[in-house]
């Protein structure tokens, strides 16, 4: 069985003169059995432009993206049709995605509509209800409002109602939780784990915040500028990250304990000389320059990413001459 | 020794056509000198009204509805800053009192060279251009940045930069009240964690006071020495950090502590409902129709913020003295 989604090689190239690396040969693969793959990286690192590749926005400048082992962007209209419906997005604003004259109700029968989804109004219904359900939602509550009426945590789950309704095998969600509040995130991940453990539901889960990757488990890929420096199983990662990069990027989650506090002082010394000559030599370990444990090799060419020995998880790969 | 900001029945609402509409009731708070006050609570819970409010900073349709403000400084002057004209408050703003606004990081002038935008501020207080300059340098030292960068444009620097910049500034005038809005909640963790510890030594060097406004329980983890806990535009709990982390006593700080993700595998429920805005504020307790510890005279009268002993306070009828001992 093909992998439900490969990422082969993808490189993103902006700008004419002044050329931006957005995605520098980028990677990995989401399994056919239900999982749930975090990308996490600071802003610039090049995860949304991932995702907005993978949903076929985005033309690449270079790689493949393959979804069940066929070239989505390659194959026929038909073909791409199916694609839209089987793998879906939610975003990261909650209020921008709606027209703001349309009710909840209208959202979710034009997605039943379109998709030829229910052969009656009555069976329309029932499918919305059944879908505002699986989310928290209560039908009664939310179908006849306007989105302004919502709040950014009912908004945010209407959005995975309407992606309920059409039973994709893939989530792409960028961000979507930094705009709800603490106590509504909660629910909205465990709709996202009940997807996967109910309804065979697989997400790729892109965010910035490491502490709800950790909550959801699965696979963590972990970029940084546009490039893979570690990834495997999420809880090892975690536990015990090896690239320099994700151990103070992990170290760096500000723990909800008074008691566990950071210790050793971070402020850096030239911070104004690394951030003001960003567009530096690209042929060396990008992270380099902020490494506490940088070699000379770290200049002179870039790691490549491969398996490490002794963390007793065959997935994990780091890319990092340490190693 | 008395408190550096003493906020007493400080009410803030909006003014509607017929009516004002109460967004924050009715705070009681001392801010002691020295002490990194975390506040937080949800979205729309009055924290950033609150901070408007200290530095009578609130526009129309804000409008202060009742209260008082003292500030009590080391050198034993007194300001009741609701009575000050606005020469007055200006001449203490920025001096004795900074604020660093939500989003501030974009709000420096892209036509100005960052120097230029610090050392305006100094000289309208009355500093010298070299005075202004020799400020500038100190405070951009505080935040880890190089002088130089003071003849940069805000362009020319990245997010976490920027935001130090803005704290520099903040800084420059060694203020005794800084309060700051979501500092870092636009910033990656390592930026972040940065920042966060260079405002711990601002503190310590320059004995500031910081009011820190955040959504983010990690946040006031790691720097707080103490917690407010606001809900529905009251404070529901008050106390040191540790304290209300390992045994939080109102039922909306033990949601909010509960619904923090901590380990893979371990499902959390969140707290359930939405918070209410200020134009549907429930009676009674405003936490009650969410609260899963609901008993009678929760939805009849509000209670107080009470003490608790050791610095704690509680605004909960689950420790009211008097229902228990009815009961």
């Amino acid at each position: 069985m093909p992998d439900l989604l490969l990422v082969e090689n993808l490189r993103q190239i902006f700008g004419g003169r002044n050329q931006t690396v957005a995605v520098d040969d980028v990677s990995f693969r989401i399994p056919a059995e239900p999982t749930i793959v975090n990308l996490v990286g600071e802003s610039g690192s090049g995860k949304s432009t991932i995702a907005r590749i993978i949903l076929g926005l985005l033309h690449p400048t270079a790689g493949r993206v393959l979804y069940e082992g066929a070239d989505i962007f390659t194959r026929d209209r038909k073909w791409q049709r199916k694609f839209r419906g089987e793998v879906q997005a939610v975003f990261q604003d909650p209020y921008s995605v709606y027209n703001p004259v349309y009710k909840a109700e209208r959202v979710l029968r034009l997605v039943i509509r379109k998709f030829g989804l229910a052969k009656s109004s009555a069976e329309a219904q029932t499918l919305m209800e059944e879908a505002l359900r699986a989310v928290d939602l209560r039908p009664e509550e939310v179908l006849d409002r306007h989105p302004h009426q919502l709040s950014g945590g009912q908004r945010q789950r209407l959005m995975l109602a309407r992606v309920y309704l059409m039973r994709p095998r893939l989530i792409i969600a960028d961000e979507p939780v930094s705009m709800i509040d603490a106590g509504m995130r909660a629910s909205f991940l465990n709709i996202l784990l009940d997807f996967r453990d109910s309804h065979g539901i697989s997400t790729l889960f892109i965010t910035h915040d490491l502490s709800t990757a950790m909550y959801l488990g699965g696979e963590i890929i972990v970029l940084y500028q546009g490039r893979i420096m570690e990834q495997g199983e999420t809880r090892g990662v975690m536990q015990a990250p090896q690239h320099p990069y994700a151990q103070l990027l992990i170290s760096s989650i500000p723990t909800p304990d008074p008691r566990r506090r950071w210790e050793e002082d971070l402020s850096t010394g030239p911070l104004a000389e690394i951030e003001l000559s960003a567009a530096l030599e690209r042929d060396r370990c990008l992270f380099a320059d902020r490494c506490p444990q940088v070699m000379k090799r770290c200049w002179t060419a870039r790691p490549k990413l491969g398996p490490i020995e002794g963390e007793g998880d065959d997935s994990r790969e780091v890319a990092c001459y340490l190693y | 020794m008395a408190a550096l900001l003493e906020i007493r029945g400080l009410s803030a609402g909006l003014q509607g056509r017929r009516s004002v509409t109460e967004v924050v009731s009715n705070v009681d708070l001392d801010v002691q000198s020295g002490e990194i006050l975390g506040v937080v609570g949800e979205s729309g819970c009055g924290k950033s009204t609150l901070a408007t409010a200290i530095m009578r900073l609130l526009v129309p349709p804000q409008v202060l509805q009742s209260g008082t403000l003292t500030m009590n400084l080391k050198d034993g002057s007194r300001y009741e800053l609701l009575n000050l004209s606005p020469r007055a408050l200006r001449e203490l703003r920025w001096r004795h009192l900074s604020y660093i606004p939500q989003g501030s990081m974009n709000s420096l002038n892209p036509v100005l060279r960052v120097g230029r935008q610090m050392t305006d501020t100094l000289i309208q207080h009355g500093l010298s251009q070299a005075e202004a300059h020799e400020r500038s340098v100190a405070a951009l030292q505080l935040v880890n940045l190089e002088p130089r960068l003071l003849d940069s444009y805000p362009h020319e620097l990245s997010g976490g930069m920027r935001q130090r910049v803005i704290i520099a500034a903040a800084v420059s005038m060694r203020p005794a009240l800084i309060v700051a809005d979501e500092l870092t909640t636009a910033l990656d963790v390592v930026t972040q964690r940065q920042i966060l510890q260079e405002l711990t030594n601002i503190r310590d060097e320059l004995g500031a006071t910081i009011i820190l406004i955040t959504h983010d329980m990690g946040v006031v983890a790691q720097i707080a020495d103490r917690v407010a806990v606001m809900y529905a535009g009251k404070i529901a709990e008050l106390g040191a950090v540790n304290g209300i982390f390992e045994a939080p006593l109102h039922p909306y700080s033990q949601g909010l502590i509960g619904s923090i993700p901590r380990e893979s595998g371990q499902r959390i429920a969140g707290l359930p409902g939405e918070a209410p805005s200020p134009w549907n504020y429930p009676a009674g307790c405003r936490f009650h129709p969410r609260c899963s510890k609901v008993f009678e005279p929760c939805s009849e009268y509000e209670p107080g913020l009470r003490t608790q002993g050791s610095g704690r306070w509680a605004a909960c009828h689950l420790y009211d003295a008097e229902v228990v001992s009815d009961a």
